[in-house]
């Protein structure tokens, strides 16, 4: 009934206009003044739907390597994340944070309750769901076992070239499908974010005693890695596993 | 006058008041519209109803585009799928890549008709093989309706009854079935359609337009193809979730080789009907066999001998019409439509199409003097590159689909030469690309190869120049003028012998199958093609080679996109992608002017990755329908 009885003003303020021109602005005033009043009544109703609390809540915290007790490296793109679901609705959708290249994470927008997270499609060996109690500031970290670690990277410029040595050390059986060598400008260079990377598949079993060599051969890409700019160099390795995610040694900066 | 107006309230609200009564004064039979059981229960009504069923099935032609999804028209932007795979890019937006995912909703609605059509069907009053054949026309859109949903979704609910809308949703809530009980229904649904389809309809034009036997054979092999790549490649991207561990989502590698023998037994129906051959399959040189080829797409009436399946288009300026011709004429034919130039094809295409000389490599094209491609990174005062009297050289012997199919620099369209041209190098070695002259020994050079942008077609950064130097030519109408919208109407093959013999040879060498002479088929059946493109040496059948050719043969058609998500290749090829482009420049460092060629990655476009997850979409409205999401949608 509300929006009938509006019509009816608007219609009737319209009217107004074409007979009275300038001799009965007072009436049309009126009825605009009535017409705003409706207006704001109804907005009135509007704002009221928006009346939800604001997010009350923060988590944060690393994905640890279980047993060096250091931060597991990751990548942002298409990289590991928590999947989480927050419990006491029907039909929940699943919700995701993204780990930070260096391991970390931290969502500052979160509700105090109970959620129900897993960290999936990480660089390591897959973990259970767990239950966690989301109130006021709070920390979780994750111990994990990473697939693979990059043991003694050590990358350098030499010869106009870039030299990236380093053995691997796989806490898995699967093979290891490839390494990489990547390069850009952001240090959250890796697989899905580079200028220049060089790949080598190598499908084996590693051991950890063989060291691997990869190189940048500045020469072929002044165009992309530009003399006197510095950019960061990233090593990794990727296991045969399903969803799984480079294993990276930290990036190195270095000024070409 | 106030009391007047109070007066007119009440008479308003007085009126207002008795309406809400429940009468059916207005409950009339609209006199311009038919009630639906008049519409079902003639012959006339049913073929009618057909027809509009036809214009809604997935067919991803002119007027599909992933952003707008299908039958768009107006301003679309022209953002086509050939734009989001490894064929091209575009020249306005070169980063975009927004998914309508308009199919869940269309699909059901036109599932919903499909199955009134089918319960009505035996209530007709025509003899029993015309309700066959109806019947059959329902199937195959069925099939296709499905197909459209699994390659996009996964498994997907299957409702073949129509449901009754009462106030119990729950009734109305199907939960999905397995991405294998789909395709199966698919498969099962060809096979319905092939069981009654006749061989031709009354006329030779009717036949290729509305579903006959051959059609729903062809269904058949590009749907079993898709169902066993993704059997095979599957742990190419394995994905994890609810959906994945009820088998909503994924098909076992076990079940490929199935799948591949059903695509297999599906393309050779046709190959051995006797009644379809490549069109004009002898060419007597690679000029003769470009013309062909062009010709065949400019308009499919011609290639009746290849034709499966077309989508028709008609009466310009009209709703059946599109807007191709527009939105991709060189910038230099502009005739008053108000866009130009849009896709761009990108060099990764060029390089695959074979040289003459060396037959069953692809032909990357050589910038360097040292016979490497160059790298990716622009103009190097340092390095030395093959320079040309003219611009066109650089292509010569490449495959005549490459002519046919892509316009390059100045290359002949509509009588016009078409300049492409990115940049100058000064005698002193330095470069020019931006809007700039240069003048040397008496004569001046412009930087895009002419003085003003309605002389050229690239390079200066407008929507309407090419960003890769190339622009298409495959579809586009040679002698046509397009000065305003809903101007072209050229016919879109949807089905033609090409795709079936490519399908049959990759099942074959994919597979591995044996049996009834299908390695030497297969063989031969890309050889057939390359015949038909001017190529005399054949090559032996090897993944690599089948699928090149499938690529260069089908370009642009709208499979290479669906070629990358069935073989689990888009997330490896776009992996931190740019695409590439070859930018034509002016030498003046020798002592006459020469062009060199300069890969470089495309100007303003920025790296792709393709996430694993998007190898399946987002199902729209999983709170009211309940099925359970895609994994990370």
């Amino acid at each position: 009934m509300e929006t009938v009885s509006f019509k009816i003003h608007s219609i009737n303020t319209m009217l107004t206009i074409k007979k009275t021109n300038c001799k009965m602005m007072k009436p049309l005033k009126i009825h605009l003044s009535i017409l705003v009043c409706l207006f704001s009544l109804s907005s009135c109703e509007l704002s009221e739907i928006d009346n939800y609390d604001a997010p009350n809540a923060t988590i944060s915290g690393g994905v640890y390597d279980v047993e060096t007790k250091e931060l597991v490296q990751q990548d942002i793109i298409r990289g590991g994340q928590i999947e989480y679901v927050e419990q006491g609705y029907n039909n929940p959708q699943n919700q995701y944070m993204v780990l930070k290249n260096d391991g970390t994470y931290q969502n500052k927008l979160m509700f105090a309750n109970t959620y129900t997270m897993q960290l999936v499609r990480g660089n390591f060996v897959p973990l259970e769901k767990q239950e966690v109690v989301v109130k006021g500031d709070t920390k979780l970290d994750f111990q994990v076992q990473p697939y693979i670690r990059v043991k003694n990277a050590n990358i350098v410029k030499q010869d106009n070239k870039i030299i990236a040595t380093f053995n691997i050390q796989q806490t898995v059986s699967n093979e290891v499908s490839r390494i990489g060598l990547f390069a850009h400008e952001e240090v959250n260079v890796g697989d899905p974010l580079h200028v220049v990377a060089t790949r080598q598949d190598i499908n084996v079993a590693t051991s950890e005693s063989t060291l691997y060599t990869l190189e940048i051969d500045l020469a072929a890409h002044q165009g992309s890695l530009k003399p006197g700019s510095a950019y960061y160099f990233r090593v990794g390795g990727l296991i045969n596993a399903s969803e799984a995610k480079y294993n990276y040694a930290p990036a190195v900066r270095i000024t070409l | 006058m106030m009391k007047k107006i109070y007066f007119i309230y009440l008479v308003f609200g007085v009126i207002l008041s008795t309406m809400p009564a429940c009468s059916d004064y207005l409950d009339l039979e609209p006199k311009n519209k038919l009630p639906g059981d008049v519409v079902l229960s003639d012959p006339n009504g049913v073929k009618a109803f057909i027809a509009n069923l036809y214009y809604q099935a997935p067919i991803e032609d002119f007027v599909y585009f992933p952003r707008e999804g299908f039958n768009a028209r107006g301003n679309t932007g022209a953002l086509a799928l050939s734009q989001y795979g490894i064929e091209a890019i575009h020249s306005e937006w070169p980063n975009w890549n927004e998914y309508r995912n308009d199919w869940w909703d269309k699909g059901y609605k036109l599932n919903r008709s499909l199955n009134l059509l089918l319960e009505s069907i035996p209530t007709l009053s025509i003899s029993q093989k015309e309700k066959d054949e109806l019947m059959a026309e329902a199937h195959f859109l069925r099939a296709y309706t499905y197909f459209a949903l699994a390659k996009r979704y996964g498994g997907v609910p299957i409702i073949k009854t129509v449901q009754e809308y009462d106030t119990n949703f729950e009734s109305l809530r199907v939960a999905r079935s397995t991405e294998k009980e789909t395709w199966d229904f698919v498969l099962e649904e060809c096979d319905n359609a092939i069981r009654n389809l006749p061989e031709n309809w009354e006329s030779g034009d009717i036949s290729k337009r509305r579903a006959t036997k051959w059609t729903a054979y062809a269904l058949k092999s590009r749907a079993a193809l898709h169902a066993a790549s993704i059997a095979k490649y599957w742990n190419r991207a394995p994905l994890s979730g609810d959906a994945v561990s009820k088998n909503l989502i994924g098909l076992a590698a076990s079940d490929a080789n199935a799948y591949y023998q059903a695509c297999i037994e599906a393309s050779a129906a046709i190959m051995n009907a006797n009644r379809f051959t490549l069109h004009k399959p002898t060419p007597a040189n690679p000029q003769e066999a470009a013309a062909n080829y062009q010709a065949m797409f400019m308009d499919p009436n011609q290639a009746s001998s290849e034709v499966i399946f077309l989508k028709g288009y008609s009466n310009a300026g009209g709703h059946i019409a599109h807007d191709y011709d527009g939105w991709n004429n060189p910038n230099q034919t502009s005739e008053g439509f108000p866009h130009r130039g849009r896709t761009n094809p990108v060099l990764e295409l060029v390089d695959l199409y074979e040289n003459y000389n060396t037959p069953g490599q692809p032909a990357p094209i050589i910038t360097t003097t040292n016979g490497t491609v160059g790298a990716n990174g622009g103009f190097n005062a340092s390095t030395s590159y093959r320079k040309f009297n003219s611009v066109e050289e650089i292509f010569a012997n490449k495959d005549a689909r490459f002519f046919a199919s892509i316009i390059y620099p100045n290359a002949t369209w509509k009588g016009v030469s078409i300049v492409i041209q990115g940049g100058i190098v000064k005698p002193d070695g330095s470069v020019i690309e931006s809007r700039d002259s240069y003048t040397h020994q008496g004569v001046t050079y412009y930087t895009y190869g002419k003085e003003s942008s309605n002389q050229y077609s690239g390079f200066d950064g407008s929507a309407d120049m090419t960003r890769t130097g190339f622009l298409m030519r495959k579809f586009l109408n040679e002698g046509s003028r397009i000065n305003t919208w809903l101007q072209s109407t050229t016919d879109f093959i949807d089905f033609r012998l090409a795709e079936v013999l490519l399908n049959y040879a990759e099942a074959a060498v994919e597979s591995g199958y044996s049996q009834n002479n299908v390695q030497a088929n297969a063989a031969k059946a890309i050889n057939d093609l390359r015949r038909r493109a001017g190529h005399t040496t054949d090559i032996p059948l090897t993944l690599q080679n089948v699928m090149r050719e499938r690529t260069v043969e089908l370009a642009f058609e709208n499979k290479n996109f669906w070629d990358l998500i069935r073989r689990r290749e888009f997330h490896t090829q776009f992996n931190n992608k740019l695409k590439t482009a070859l930018v034509p420049m002016l030498d003046l460092r020798g002592a006459t002017p020469q062009y060199i060629f300069v890969r470089k990655n495309v100007p303003g476009s920025n790296p792709t990755t393709f996430p694993e997850k998007d190898y399946y979409r987002h199902i729209p409205g999983v709170s009211g329908n309940g099925v359970i999401q895609n994994p990370q949608h």
